[in-house]
């Protein structure tokens, strides 16, 4: 029971977390409108992971291992590029908000309405997959024991519950500190979408060195404890991290971090980073 | 266009480019199992990892791990050096998840779950049989194989039956230079098939037994030995043209025995091995040869029987392991040089006129060679 529920905690969180600061932003910064395209993103995913693995399902098949890895190795590596896009998208966004000049605020976003959806859908899809697969199991199991569907729906709702507390929190906080704060958790929680898009690349043979650990601190956080389960969910952190995965993560959160606290440009919009 | 319009439009291109980014990605029909058509089925718990069968036929490989403990649970299939060839996360407490691997090669892979999502897991060997695609092929070609071995051996045993033949009319004729000139090529005939020879327990005895082998009372010491010392040491006797006589007769038993023979391609290999232990622990020694010392001839035969299986079974080798068959050229090529300075006219230098130095040489090229050939038999029926 225990054991699926937090599965289904680290599954939801790793969608959930990114949708709600995105949801947060359009809500603080008056894009209500823009909401839509969130939900729409996130049904296409959840619809094309259900899809597939129902696909697979109904014609005997299954996703090669290889496939299933690359698959998610990749797909985690583009939500990366998103989601960096969305920390300097919102990044310019607050100072021209301070300016209060449509157009300028309108240009800032004119990217908006497709990064919006594909950010929403990639940071769901990105472990859907894995998800309907899981779910589909629990279900096919609950005909003898609901236990695992329970648990996992329970951790579901969790995630979500902890999700819509984040979104609560962020349209609390003071609207500069907004940015700053949810720009410094984005910019980690992408270093470990990253880290862990290139652990599953070197799963599937694609990147070497699996077997070369930077460290291992999984005796003294199990991945199956409540604190490794939120640690991976949130930040996507490995307690046994290879070193290229050490290397990547390193990299990405000081060339990101450096960009992202560099000083502004005066009375001019920043540019948007991609 | 409108936002409406411009959304709906790229929702629907993605989600094209999604199922089709599904679609290319390679899957696998689930596979069947051994036995039952099923899948191997894994019995996970927080201590254990039960795997119905430790070994499967190369192709896809389905596992359905069933995890009956408490902790969350993963499942591997490693090949070597830990390499992953396919992995199941996240298979909760009570649930049952399916993993297919694509195994092309056969091997010695290994099986791990990790109750608890860490460590390296509760293991056990799993092995892979045969070659997914290439099976087919690959027994056609050893039985190719088998069967241009087999025309070999039965040549050289009608050589054999030939040349032993005219040697012992060179014995019954009292005609020792001549049969003295003859007793190392008839020999040569044998030596080369002698682990096929050697398959037929009976005969070898008889036909290449030394005086000081073990016999059964009242069985007589007979055979190229036997005659070898009357020739060389005692003279002819009164009963040599009978042994001569019943050398052919066995020779002619062997050759007999030939057609019905049955030979796997692991046999082919092994026989190429041990015609070189032959060498290693006989022909260097000395010892086969005592009387006449012509123990090059049979080191050369040896080697050339030797070389006859491997030749067969080529093909195979190029297609498992391209690197062995250039190596094992190699090899052959070194102690056929070193065995051609030791030629003399028609035939070798004696034994007793070697160095312990010219000894020490053949048997370190020997050795060189049959560390590849012992390579043969894993490498083919792999």
């Amino acid at each position: 029971m225990l054991g699926n529920a937090l599965i289904g905690l680290r599954e939801g969180l790793e969608a959930a977390l990114v949708v709600a600061i995105l949801v947060a932003f359009l809500v603080r910064t008056g894009r209500r409108s823009e909401l839509p395209r969130v939900w729409a993103g996130v049904a296409l995913a959840v619809a094309v992971s259900v899809g597939v693995t129902l696909g697979l399902t109904l014609t005997q098949q299954a996703l090669t291992f290889q496939a299933q890895e690359a698959l998610g190795g990749s797909l985690s590596i583009i939500a990366v590029g998103f989601v960096t896009w969305m920390i300097f998208w919102m990044r310019s966004h607050g100072r021209t908000l301070s300016r209060e000049l449509e157009g300028a605020l309108d240009r800032a976003v004119s990217m908006g309405p497709w990064a919006v959806v594909v950010m929403a859908a990639l940071a769901v899809g990105r472990e859907g997959l894995e998800t309907a697969i899981f779910f589909f199991a629990a279900a096919q199991a609950a005909g003898e024991t609901a236990g695992p569907l329970v648990g996992f729906l329970i951790g579901i709702a969790v995630a979500v519950a902890l999700a819509y507390g984040i979104y609560r929190g962020a349209l609390k906080i003071d609207l500069g500190r907004f940015f700053t704060v949810t720009g410094f958790l984005l910019i980690f929680v992408a270093a470990g979408i990253l880290a862990y898009g290139v652990h599953d690349l070197q799963e599937a043979g694609l990147l070497p060195g699996l077997n070369t650990l930077a460290f291992d601190v999984s005796d003294v956080v199990p991945a199956d404890s409540w604190y490794g389960t939120l640690l991976k969910g949130i930040f996507n952190f490995s307690p046994q991290t290879t070193v290229l995965q050490a290397v990547v993560w390193s990299l990405y959160v000081v060339v990101v971090l450096a960009l992202f606290l560099r000083p502004a440009r005066r009375r001019t919009p920043a540019a948007t980073g991609a | 266009m409108s936002p409406v319009t411009r959304t709906a439009a790229g929702l629907t291109s993605l989600t094209v480019a999604a199922a089709l980014l599904a679609g290319c990605t390679s899957t696998a029909p689930a596979a069947q199992g051994p036995g039952d058509g099923g899948p191997i089925t894994v019995n996970a718990t927080d201590t254990a990892c039960e795997v119905s069968t430790t070994q499967a036929p190369a192709g896809n490989v389905t596992f359905r791990i069933t995890n009956a403990g408490s902790k969350v649970t993963e499942f591997y299939l490693y090949a070597t050096g830990d390499r992953i060839m396919g992995e199941v996360e996240n298979i909760g407490p009570g649930l049952s998840r399916d993993l297919i691997v694509e195994v092309p090669d056969g091997g010695t892979y290994t099986t791990a779950c990790k109750p608890g999502m860490s460590g390296d897991g509760i293991r056990a060997p799993f092995t892979v049989t045969g070659s997914a695609q290439r099976a087919t092929d690959t027994n056609a070609e050893l039985a190719a194989a088998t069967a241009g071995y087999l025309r070999y051996v039965s040549s050289q045993s009608d050589a054999l039956v030939t040349k032993t033949s005219e040697f012992a009319a060179a014995v019954s004729a009292r005609d020792v230079a001549k049969a003295k000139t003859l007793f190392p090529v008839a020999r040569t005939y044998y030596e080369r098939i002698e682990p096929i020879a050697e398959s037929f327990g009976d005969l070898d005895p008889k036909l290449d037994g030394r005086e000081d082998d073990e016999r059964d009372p009242g069985v007589a010491w007979t055979g190229f030995h036997r005659l070898e010392k009357d020739l060389w040491i005692d003279g002819l006797k009164a009963d040599s043209p009978q042994i001569a006589a019943t050398l052919v007769t066995d020779t002619k038993d062997l050759q007999g025995r030939i057609p019905g023979l049955k030979l796997t391609s692991a046999e082919l290999a092994n026989g190429a091995k041990s015609l070189l232990d032959e060498v290693a622990t006989g022909k260097i020694t000395g010892e086969e040869d005592r009387y006449s010392h012509t123990d090059l001839w049979d080191f050369q035969a040896n080697v050339e029987g030797s070389q006859a299986a491997v030749a067969a079974l080529r093909p195979v080798i190029d297609q498992k392991d391209p690197a062995l068959g250039p190596l094992l050229d190699q090899r052959f090529e070194a102690v056929d040089t070193l065995l051609q300075g030791y030629r003399v006219g028609d035939g070798y230098k004696l034994y007793t006129q070697l160095t312990p130095e010219d000894t020490k040489k053949m048997a370190a090229a020997v050795d060189a060679l049959a560390e590849p050939v012992s390579k043969v038999a894993g490498t083919v029926t792999a």
